[in-house]
């Protein structure tokens, strides 16, 4: 699925960002919104590897804040996709300590429309 | 006189999460804090409403130093409903110049900090003397900027939402004593 992009603001990327669902880019919205500066997808983390070097698990963070060097992904509240997400990153932690990087979660939208008394399409 | 709130006219309405003495403890001791930092600074304490009027009254009438009290209001993220891409901007400015005070920013809860990010950014354009942030409800763990200078958290809370002491339900219950949590109907 590729989702039709507004004009940005924020946005500090090379490439136009090319959205795989609804929640990213409500997520991107929110971060132009609100003058945050994001690149989208900018790398790739290795997480497991053959012992040729071969990559086994790979996991590429939607977002990144320069600003606050920080990498975000996005997740909607099926609780399997949650956990599934969660683990993903527990190992990038694991493996790249210096990283740091959270999950953006749906309820994390509902509580900026709610602040405003907003009837936030889902 | 007391007065009979009707808790129990919306279900969604939960149980009590903090009792109001327990607020009004811990309130008082920020303002002896506050107070006891910003002592002979005359400090502006600068609501963001609507959702912090009712701590900020509580917590000016707790500190015992002369101070200002001012608001702002912030337009929110609007999302789908106003085509989803515009910037935030403020819907009631300040009315004092605020160049060379000690500004405090009473906030009700912080999460992602995308709000106080931006309030802060548009203050320190101002040159205000220095900048502080206290929030009566805190959520650490959902914050996306870390660099905010908030020195002042009344309680660090779960992933829940809440109404009452100045949190609303459809522009409701922001009267009710006690902070409530509220019942999952829309927070699922």
């Amino acid at each position: 699925m590729v989702v039709e992009n507004p004009v940005f603001q924020a946005y500090c990327g090379a490439e136009p960002p090319n959205f795989q669902n609804e929640s990213e880019l409500e997520c991107a919205k929110i971060l132009d919104f609100y003058g945050i500066p994001w690149q989208y997808e900018p790398r790739t983390f290795v997480l497991a590897e053959d012992e040729d070097g071969r990559v086994l698990e790979a996991f590429t963070p939607d977002f990144f804040l320069p600003e606050q060097d920080l990498y975000l992904e996005v997740t909607v509240m099926k609780q399997s996709l949650v956990t599934r997400k969660n683990r993903k990153l527990r190992k990038l932690r694991e493996r790249y300590p210096d990283v740091k990087i959270k999950l953006f979660y749906k309820r994390d939208l509902q509580r900026l429309a709610e602040r405003y008394n907003l009837d936030l399409a889902s | 006189m007391a007065t009979s709130l009707p808790v129990n006219a919306d279900e969604r309405v939960g149980p009590v999460y903090l009792t109001a003495a327990e607020i009004a403890a811990r309130v008082a001791e920020l303002g002896a804090e506050i107070a006891r930092d910003y002592a002979e600074l005359e400090p502006v304490l600068v609501g963001l409403l609507k959702g912090s009027f009712v701590f900020l009254a509580d917590l000016s009438r707790a500190m015992q130093i002369v101070h200002a009290v001012d608001f702002v209001e912030l337009a929110g993220y609007g999302g789908a409903d106003t085509g989803g891409h515009n910037h935030v901007r403020l819907l009631k400015d300040l009315d004092a110049d605020i160049a060379d005070r000690h500004v405090v920013v009473v906030d009700d809860v912080l999460d992602t900090g995308l709000t106080l990010n931006y309030l802060f950014r548009a203050f320190r354009l101002r040159r205000p003397a220095s900048l502080a942030a206290a929030t009566l409800l805190d959520r650490p763990y959902r914050r996306l900027v870390d660099d905010l200078p908030v020195r002042y958290v009344g309680f660090t809370v779960p992933d829940e939402f809440f109404v009452g002491y100045g949190f609303d339900l459809d522009e409701r219950f922001r009267n009710l004593p006690d902070l409530h949590l509220r019942a999952a109907a829309t927070a699922s």
